[in-house]
C-alpha cells in the first residue's frame, strides 16, 4: 500500500542502521542464536533420517 | 527422493537462527522450540519443494512464520497486550548516561505488534535484504519498509530516545545492511 517511492528518505533506510535501536537489536539477536542448541533437534534429525527408507514404499 | 546429507546438515546449521526468530516471535523459549521442531519436520517432509540454490534460511524461516501464525489462529489469541495496560505500566526507563540496556530493549521489543516486531528482528537481526523479508511476510517490500520504521519509531519511545542521530562507526552500518545472513 504505501509506495515505496514516495518518501525516499525514510524509505532509504527505515530502521536507521547505525543508531542504538539498530545496534541494541543486533546484540538482543546475536545473544540468542549464541545460544546453546538443545539436544532434542539432533535426535529429532536423527528419527526423522530414520524414519526415511519406510517412506519410499510408498 | 531421500533427504540428501547436505541438507540435513544446512538444517542443523540453521537452527540457532531459527531459534532466534522463534523466540523474538513467540517471547518464549518452550513455545520456541516447539516451533523450531515443527518447522524441522516440515521441512524435511517437503524438501523436495526446496529448490537448491535458493536460500534456504529464508524458506525455513517462512515455513517457522506460518506455523507461528496459524498456531497463533488456532489457540484464539491469547494473552496478546494489545497496545495500552502493559505499556503504561513498563515505563522503561532510559538509562541515565545513554548507555541502554539490554533487558529494557527486550521489554520494549515485546511490546510491539508482531508485524512490527517481525519485520525489523528479519531486516536489523537476521540479516535479510526487504526483498527477502516481504518474501518471508508475504506482503509487500513498501510493507516491510514502514512496518519497519513504526518499529523503530515505537521503540524509540518507548525507550525515550528522542531524534536519535546516526552515528558511529561504518562498521556496524555494513554489517546490519548487507545480507551477511547470521
Amino acid at each position: 500500500m504505501q509506495n515505496a517511492t514516495h518518501s525516499s528518505s525514510a524509505n532509504a533506510d527505515p530502521l536507521g542502521a547505525n543508531t542504538e535501536i539498530a545496534r541494541k537489536l543486533k546484540q538482543y539477536y546475536d545473544d540468542l542464536v549464541s545460544d546453546d542448541v538443545p539436544d532434542r533437534f539432533a535426535d529429532l534429525l536423527s528419527q526423522l533420517e530414520k524414519a526415511e527408507p519406510a517412506r519410499k514404499k510408498d | 527422493m531421500a533427504v540428501s546429507v547436505a541438507f540435513k546438515s544446512d538444517l542443523i546449521g540453521a537452527i540457532p537462527s531459527l531459534r532466534a526468530f522463534a523466540v523474538s516471535l513467540s517471547q518464549n523459549a518452550d513455545k520456541a522450540d516447539d516451533l523450531v521442531q515443527e518447522t524441522l519436520v516440515k521441512a524435511w517432509d517437503k524438501h523436495q519443494s526446496f529448490q537448491p540454490g535458493t536460500n534456504l534460511k529464508a524458506w525455513l524461516f517462512t515455513i517457522l512464520r506460518n506455523e507461528f501464525y496459524s498456531q497463533m489462529r488456532k489457540r484464539g489469541r491469547e494473552v496478546q497486550d494489545s497496545d495500552g495496560i502493559m505499556t503504561a505500566r513498563l515505563a522503561v526507563h532510559p538509562s541515565q548516561h545513554g548507555q541502554l540496556d539490554l533487558k529494557d530493549f527486550r521489554v520494549a521489543l515485546e511490546q510491539l505488534p508482531e508485524d512490527q516486531r517481525e519485520a525489523i528482528i528479519l531486516i536489523g537481526a537476521s540479516g535479510f535484504s526487504y526483498d527477502e523479508a516481504a518474501e518471508i511476510c508475504g506482503c509487500a517490500i513498501g510493507t516491510i519498509k514502514s512496518r519497519v520504521s513504526r518499529a523503530r519509531t515505537r521503540l524509540q519511545e518507548i525507550l525515550q530516545i528522542s531524534g536519535e542521530a546516526d552515528f558511529g562507526p561504518d562498521a556496524i552500518a555494513a554489517q546490519v545492511m548487507g545480507s551477511s545472513a547470521a
